[in-house]
């Protein structure tokens, strides 16, 4: 056994490293990235030899775990939040079909309005999905859970989610004692997987085509296995108990047996109300608390045993099923006890949402409220009214029509009048590429603007609750949607004004991406592209997801370090190209296609401008520039210009458009004599420097051959009348 | 229990400085131990709390919730002076360990400390010639004003964790180390009643579930410009010098924080869009206009030696000015820290 200190998120990859996984299919996410980017750091350092894959959004990565799976592999995701929700559609196809696999949920608030921070909204929408859900309450069990979910997963043939808190528990630093490798691999064994799509001698279907009859049989299959899970789980803690020295119980009570009112709460929750048990129990109250570390299968008959002499239960969720009066686990609590013939009350607290702390005195609270009379069967914990009285202030004048004009689209200099739509007093770091991107885009737009972010840094820093740096109508959609949400927004605008509900005021519709965006949300645009939507697609591209702490984006230069493509004795950085929107976006066929940068912040402008006149006209109109990241380009904010004008120099992103499906080059530095080499670009950043050594030349030569490749077509293209 | 809050902003490792200590609690010291930060506020400038518990294996470890009353409170920078609960919780046997290069009863003042013990120490200064960083020098204070921070064990979680990640570091952050424990200045705040302990507060906003827009609308348009960032900046602002200026416009395509302040003015006899200067409120001091100006109208220069105030434009477009700014900096998303990024730049 051996001591270290390690956060529930680092926990979780070192349990998946010492089981040594196959594969890991994920898509970041926070708070459940660091699982993905610790095992990538430890595969880099050659300690575990997990194949991972970045999938372009959570959907595929659970597609990727189903696919590996039925490879007869073992498996193992990571995800939270809306993450949850969007791999939500495979999850049942994953129980249905019976492969088993592990995922890891950061439990998290799920959007809207976006939050990142922890609650339990996420996994509620797991219970029923035919997956076993263990809830661990810290670090440790953590560790522990993800070491017993895959003996039971392959045991009953159900795939296992190990849930803990997002932050109070994925990203706390505790002290926990980790098994040695070889007592894991041993508990774990080899895996023999029943089914394979990898034997040509004995070929299986797997996914049938199934109605009734049959279905209700699959599905009670499905309910046996869930029942055999439970005695499994039983006797897989026994054994753990004998290897590891620590015991665990599906349910899990303190100071219950006397206890006249007992809280019922899950996760990191119940270790603060233990304190608070001891503190009341201190004052002579008769309290204790109780938590599950099991959600599905459900043991009810545990539960009742433990709170069966309590007079009063208070189920406190971090979650609530809206209009039902209580969040899940406090409606199978009601259910339980009647089950069991428990005449308990019940009253439910809904607190912490979005994260927000219980202290060891807000348990204390929720206890001691059940002493009183008269209270209340059902409330929201640690809300408020507000203060009255507070004016509604307008700081500027909305920029429209009349003030937006088209003489400061122009140039340089007159477009420094253009008044702002976005406003100063957004959080962005020092020198960040994002703002600068979107005034220069902005700056070429005359006239009514709608702006719609994806989720990102963009997003993040201009309208954090309760301020908003815009001034022009805004509206946020996640990743996956945004195109699609614009869309629907433009056509309303065009319908609403046919029947004159609206004055007919020319509106341009923008949607700003990045960070990662247009690869989770690359199916929503280019269907967007594909009906030409009279609409701008603008993509600040910084080549990574920054928001979340640079993880690899499909557009991350290859070689560079990321957070999920580490630098090791075994990994050169990121695997595989850079993606080429650009081009793809042209081969939808869409009016106007155009990547600019701030190094050419007239030809920028002019290309914004020359948007906004086919978006008006057209359809749809895609825009792209490069966007400098100081924090994790890991370059002096300074000089960022300077960069950026290298990445255009060296023809990593050459400046060109597409117009109604011809090319044309804006600059050519071939022409003009200032091409450099990609190298001489990638030694100004720190998440490239390393391809310039010697021992990478291999790797910079096959970048640099790529852009070549594409620089040569561009050119080719540009020197044609119909390309 | 033993607890530990350090207050700083983004980049001065204060992070790392309560990781750190949680390992050499953990590894070193053979206590129980927890560490976390804040999250949702690690970007450079931006305001960073973290913190840190120790206790003995008999005393359970089950509080996952902010340090309110610290036993020891390192404050990395007093740019996070006057900011959300900095100074509250510090209770009389309270050690206050200061970076700041004034002295300490003026550093007293300033954080309108209540009865505590106080050191202070010039880490910034220390830092750059040792050739380590900030976060180093307080580690070794924060060792001087506690004797449950054991000085040899937070050396051997400096040295496991750092030293094999960045080995040509590792002396100079040790000399940091030793630097900051022999050198802190101790001052007893006295009890004369000047500055009361403030109470830990959780924030409560002026709009709750009765006012607030539903939906999480917001209406406030351009509201983010109440928002001061210049807790944000290292030391360096662009200062203009008007008479060199062409009013050509480059600053305002370089500038991540719209601080150039045009209006329609005359130039050179004609009418033009002319630049009137600085908002100084919302730069961060990236300097990214000093390197596009192609006339030397914009050029760098050390924020304590210009007088801010009576150069500072704000901004010229508000038709409200009669709100008091939040001071908030910097305010990013990053949620963790992470695999890849070197705390170390």
């Amino acid at each position: 056994m051996e001591r270290v200190f390690k956060s529930g998120n680092e926990a979780a990859a070192y349990a998946a490293k010492q089981i040594n996984y196959h594969l890991m299919g994920y898509y970041p996410i926070t708070p459940s990235t660091q699982v993905a980017e610790n095992i990538d750091l430890m595969v880099s350092e050659g300690v575990c030899d997990t194949v991972l894959i970045a999938a372009e959004g959570e959907h595929s990565a659970a597609g990727v775990c189903y696919g590996a799976s039925a490879g007869g592999g073992r498996v193992i995701n990571a995800t939270s939040a809306n993450g949850l929700l969007y791999a939500l559609e495979q999850l049942p196809v994953q129980s249905g079909t019976r492969l088993p696999m592990v995922m890891n949920v950061a439990c998290r608030a799920v959007s809207g309005p976006l939050s990142i921070k922890g609650d339990h909204s996420d996994i509620m929408y797991a219970l029923n999905c035919g997956w076993i859900i263990l809830f661990a309450n810290n670090a440790m069990e953590v560790y522990d859970f993800n070491i017993i979910a895959l003996r039971l997963a392959e045991k009953v043939r159900l795939p296992v989610i190990v849930a803990y808190d997002g932050f109070f528990t994925s990203h706390q630093k505790r002290v926990i004692d980790v098994l040695e490798d070889d007592k894991v691999r041993k508990f774990v064994g080899e895996y023999k997987a029943h089914v394979t799509a990898l034997d040509p001698d004995k070929p299986v279907t797997i996914g049938s085509y199934m109605n009734e009859p049959d279905l209700m049989n699959n599905k009670y299959q499905l309910n046996l296995a869930m029942e055999e899970g439970a005695e499994e789980l039983k006797a897989l803690f026994r054994e753990y108990a004998d290897l590891s020295g620590r015991s665990y119980m599906p349910v899990e009570g303190y100071c219950c047996e006397d206890a006249e009112v007992i809280l019922f709460i899950l996760g990191s929750s119940f270790d603060t109300a233990c304190e608070a048990v001891d503190r009341l129990r201190s004052r002579g109250k008769k309290v204790g608390v109780v938590c599950s570390h099991c959600l599905r299968p459900c043991f009810g008959k545990e539960l009742g045993d433990v709170v069966r002499n309590a007079k009063v239960i208070v189920a406190a969720d971090r979650q609530d099923s809206y209009g039902a009066h209580g969040g899940n686990m406090s409606m199978e609590l009601k259910a339980i006890l009647k089950d069991n013939e428990i005449n308990a009350k019940v009253i439910t607290r809904v607190y912490g949402l979005g994260g927000l702390e219980l202290y060891p005195e807000d348990a204390e609270k929720m206890l001691m409220s059940a002493f009183e009379g008269n209270v209340k069967p059902f409330e929201y914990y640690g809300v408020y009214r507000g203060r009255t009285g507070e004016d509604k202030r307008e700081y500027f004048e909305s920029v429209t029509e009349k003030n937006a004009l088209k003489e400061y689209t122009g140039n340089i200099k007159n477009s420094t009048l253009m008044p702002r739509r976005l406003q100063a007093g957004h959080g962005a770091c020092p020198g960040c590429g994002i703002p600068i991107n979107v005034n220069l885009l902005l700056k070429g737009i005359e006239g009514n603007v709608v702006l719609l972010f994806h989720t990102g840094c963009g997003m993040v820093v201009t309208t954090s609750y309760p301020k908003t740096a815009f001034t022009v109508n805004y509206v946020h959609n996640l990743f996956q949607n945004g195109a699609a949400t614009l869309s629907g927004l433009v056509e309303m605008c065009h319908e609403r004004i046919r029947r004159g509900e609206l004055a007919d005021r020319d509106i341009t519709f923008i949607m700003v991406s990045g960070d990662g965006g247009l690869d989770i949300g690359l199916g929503s645009a280019l269907g967007a592209a594909f009906r030409n939507h009279h609409m701008i697609i603008f993509e600040y591209d910084n080549g990574g997801y920054m928001n979340t702490g640079y993880q690899l984006s499909y557009s991350t230069p290859m070689g560079a370090k990321s957070a999920t493509s580490h630098v090791g004795k075994d990994r050169f950085g990121k695997s595989f190209f850079h993606k080429d929107n650009p081009q793809i976006f042209a081969a939808a066929g869409i009016p106007y296609v155009a990547t600019c940068a701030e190094s050419n912040p007239g030809d920028f402008i002019r290309k914004a401008a020359k948007a906004q006149h086919y978006a008006k006209e057209r359809g749809l109109a895609y825009l792209k520039a490069i966007s400098a990241c100081p924090l994790n380009w890991n370059d002096n904010p300074r000089y960022e210009r300077s960069v950026i004008d290298a990445a255009v120099k060296c023809c990593y992103h050459p400046l060109y458009e597409v117009e109604e499906s011809v090319t044309r080059l804006n600059y050519d530095p071939d022409a003009k004599g200032e091409r450099i080499a990609v190298g001489d670009w990638f030694k100004m950043m720190g998440r490239t420097k390393h391809l310039t050594l010697d021992k990478y030349s291999h790797i910079l030569e096959k970048v640099q051959n790529d852009v070549d490749r594409r620089w040569e077509r561009l050119k080719a293209m540009s020197e044609s009348k119909i390309l | 229990m033993f607890e530990i809050r350090l207050e700083s902003i983004g980049g001065l490792g204060a992070n790392l400085a309560g990781k750190l200590l949680g390992e050499a609690a953990a590894c070193h010291m053979g206590l129980n131990a927890q560490s976390f930060a804040e999250y949702g506020s690690e970007k450079r400038g931006s305001p960073v709390k973290a913190y840190v518990r120790f206790a003995s294996f008999q005393e359970p470890m089950r509080i996952s919730s902010p340090v309110r009353n610290p036993d020891l409170l390192g404050i990395f920078s007093m740019g996070v002076a006057g900011k959300e609960n900095v100074t509250s919780g510090i209770k009389r046997d309270t050690g206050v360990v200061v970076n700041t290069s004034i002295s300490p009863e003026s550093t007293r003042e300033r954080l309108k400390l209540p009865p505590c013990t106080l050191y202070t120490i010039d880490a910034t200064s220390a830092a750059m010639e040792l050739k380590t960083r900030v976060n180093m020098i307080m580690l070794g204070a924060l060792c001087a004003a506690k004797k449950e921070v054991d000085l040899s064990c937070v050396k051997a979680a400096v040295r496991d964790s750092l030293g094999k990640k960045y080995p040509e570091m590792f002396e100079s952050n040790l000399r940091g180390i030793d630097y900051g424990y022999n050198n802190a200045l101790k001052y007893t705040v006295p009890d004369d009643g000047k500055y009361p302990c403030l109470e830990y507060k959780e924030v409560r906003r002026a709009w709750g579930w009765d006012n607030a827009p539903l939906g999480g609308v917001n209406p406030l348009f351009g509201s983010t410009v109440t928002n001061r960032l210049d807790s944000s900046r290292e030391g360096y602002i662009p200062i203009f010098n008007k008479d060199k200026c062409i009013n050509c416009g480059l600053c305002d395509t370089a500038c991540p924080d719209m601080v150039f302040q045009f209006a329609e003015g005359e130039y050179k006899g004609k009418t033009s869009p002319v630049n009137l200067g600085i908002d100084y409120y919302h730069c961060k001091g990236c300097l990214r206009c000093v390197e596009v100006c192609p006339t030397d109208a914009l050029e760098p220069g050390k924020e304590s030696d210009f007088n801010v105030k009576e150069h500072n434009m704000g901004c010229i477009h508000l038709l409200d000015k009669s709100f008091t700014f939040d001071n908030v900096g910097a305010d990013g998303i990053v949620t963790g820290e992470s695999t890849v990024r070197s705390e170390e730049r």
